[in-house]
């Protein structure tokens, strides 16, 4: 069974995806569903929730639904794009370390490793730090390039079981090249690996960015759910009773949150059958509870 | 031996990769990397103290190479540099006093997690495929998808200022002393609960899926058919011969996260306002006392390491293979 068709029989994987695209179509259409511009003064500052502006207006007097459309443009792609740029670099040195082994091996484990030591987030919060204002391109760059080594370290091992297998040892026999192994006969076997990657990536890009943008260390320029946060942070929304500006953002995350969450539980529930709720084992274990009550 | 001597060596070299960041950071950057370290000083500096300042950080009159060897002197004699924020104080004695909330809090909450993750993992593990284990495990995974930032924010908007049951910031009730009173621990408890409870529901949902995942994998030994074929109860086989063999993996994982407990909760205690090592982080990135910073990198990165040895200590007791190895 492919991943696609486990994806498209799986209850959770349907509704993640579901929650994904209203987002990504709200995203998209975001000029058609508010008359509003994201960085356009609209009204007075603070105004709760009204027919005008359906999620109240900022502190700067901003309509806080609009905002909340234009920025799930950025967030969205600052998630998935420095979630493959995470991916791609993980998946291609991991498959470069397992399949070469030695010294190419052992170089790529060692950058692996040092790099999973040092802690994460404050690896990230020097980087931006001394970057100033990063926008979010950079934020994506930055977070590509630091984030890599978990899926180097779980591609690589996958890599290592399957280059024993008959297929790719027959592979070598007829003299195929080197990277035209890696790439059709060892890449496709590692796709659910490769998704759980993928949209755990998503996730961690998604957090990170918001994080690190709530922390100041983004452009406040930009129209973004972490810098929406920031922003009604520094005007104090909760004390002076905005939660409206606050909260919006607030539940995009974690609806947004909740999507990839799904995505990424049904993705694991085909890749580890063992793993999934109601399988053979569940049913066995079941069969014989039963039988333990007529004895 | 060999084997920990090796890793040794290469924690040592991580260490020293995390060291050598710092240094190139802001030489690397765009303009002149002494003004951009020491901008925010302004002219309160001293030109003697700012000449120190400049030696520590390896800003001498010398080829690359030398300015990298002065650097690394600074930071492996425990030389961190001074707060530019507060300027005399050392970056070791701002971060020494911050340490303290950190590690109570933090700590504490990471233990917690980590007991009632493991709980809740193991018995979704056990009655997998109920309604219970989707819902430790869709919850769990939820959790950890959701941003700390609005984990807190939410909890703080519900509890601290909706229904007003917990205090909205700070260590303790900022009109006492501290002391070790009854009074000022039970208001040290009483504003640590919101920012504890926070972090308990971003942490455990890591320990639950980790623990059943690996309960799962175990459940299908013969070990396990044979405890039940000997007709033990199934509490028995599910604690003594099913948890505690998956609870090995786990407990790295506990060991790993106490040692990121220095990164502290960085969020949290920035929404909450409370003095930890994560607020003074955020502090200094406000006022870009990169010193500071700089301090806080190597010593979380250092924190990290030895939480890492610590483990490969413990596989080493536990693995009898590996001693030969």
């Amino acid at each position: 069974m492919s991943l696609l068709q486990g994806l498209l029989r799986n209850r959770k994987a349907l509704v993640g995806a579901g929650i994904l695209i209203v987002i990504v179509l709200l995203a998209i259409f975001a000029p058609l569903l508010t008359e509003y511009g994201p960085t356009q003064r609209v009204g007075r500052p603070h105004q709760p929730p009204s027919a005008d502006h359906w999620l109240g207006t900022t502190r700067l007097g901003y309509d806080v639904f609009t905002r909340l459309l234009y920025g799930a443009r950025v967030s969205l792609a600052v998630g998935f794009g420095a979630g493959l740029l995470i991916t791609v670099i993980g998946t291609v040195l991991g498959i470069i370390a397992g399949y070469k082994g030695g010294v190419v091996d052992e170089v790529i484990t060692f950058f692996t490793n040092m790099i999973l030591v040092i802690p994460n987030l404050p690896l990230l919060l020097v980087l931006a730090a001394f970057i100033g204002q990063a926008s979010p391109l950079v934020i994506a760059i930055i977070l590509g390039f630091t984030s890599w080594a978990w899926g180097v370290r779980v591609t690589r091992s996958e890599t290592l079981s399957i280059r024993q297998r008959d297929f790719v040892k027959s592979a070598e026999m007829l003299g195929e090249s080197s990277w035209r192994i890696m790439s059709f006969e060892i890449f496709p076997n590692l796709i659910s690996i490769v998704g759980i990657n993928f949209i755990g990536s998503v996730i961690f890009a998604v957090i990170t960015e918001a994080t690190l943008e709530f922390l100041g260390l983004g452009d406040p320029n930009t129209v973004s759910w972490g810098i929406m946060l920031y922003n009604a942070q520094n005007a104090s929304a909760l004390s002076v009773g905005a939660w409206w500006e606050l909260l919006t953002p607030c539940v995009a995350l974690a609806v947004l949150g909740l999507g990839l969450a799904l995505l990424n539980f049904a993705i694991d529930e085909i890749a580890n059958p063992r793993l999934r709720t109601g399988g053979m084992l569940a049913r066995w274990v079941g069969l014989v509870r039963a039988g333990e009550g007529r004895l | 031996m060999i084997f920990l001597l090796r890793r040794l060596a290469f924690y040592l070299a991580a260490f020293l990769a995390a060291a050598t960041i710092n240094f190139f950071l802001p030489r690397l950057m765009p303009g002149d990397p002494i003004r951009m370290m020491f901008a925010s000083a302004g002219s309160e500096l001293s030109l003697e103290n700012l000449n120190a300042l400049k030696l520590t950080f390896g800003f001498i009159d010398a080829p690359i190479g030398e300015q990298y060897l002065a650097y690394l002197r600074s930071v492996f004699t425990g030389d961190l540099g001074r707060s530019i924020k507060y300027f005399p104080l050392p970056v070791t004695d701002l971060l020494g006093r911050a340490l303290v909330w950190t590690v109570g809090l933090v700590g504490i909450a990471t233990l917690l997690s980590f007991s009632l993750g493991t709980f809740l993992g193991v018995m979704a593990a056990w009655h997998r495929g109920t309604r219970l284990d989707t819902a430790v495990s869709l919850s769990s995974i939820f959790a950890s998808s959701v941003p700390a930032v609005v984990v807190s924010l939410i909890m703080l908007f519900v509890f601290g200022y909706t229904l007003g049951w917990f205090p909205n910031g700070y260590a303790a009730d900022p009109m006492l002393d501290p002391a070790w009173s009854w009074t000022y621990l039970s208001s040290v408890i009483y504003h640590g609960t919101l920012p504890m409870l926070t972090l308990v529901i971003v942490l455990t949902g890591g320990f639950a899926v980790t623990m059943r995942n690996n309960m799962i994998n175990l459940l299908g030994e013969d070990y396990i058919v044979m405890g039940r074929a000997k007709g033990l109860s199934d509490q028995r086989v599910m604690l003594w011969y099913a948890a505690r063999n998956a609870l090995l993996p786990t407990v790295s994982a506990l060991a790993i996260s106490l040692g990121s407990v220095l990164g502290g909760s960085l969020v949290a205690e920035v929404v909450y306002n409370y003095p930890g090592l994560g607020n003074t982080l955020y502090q200094a990135i406000l006022a870009r006392d990169y010193p500071v910073i700089q301090g806080q990198l190597l010593i979380m990165t250092g924190a990290m390491l030895v939480a890492n040895f610590l483990v490969d200590l413990s596989y080493v007791l536990l693995d009898p293979r590996l001693k030969r190895a």
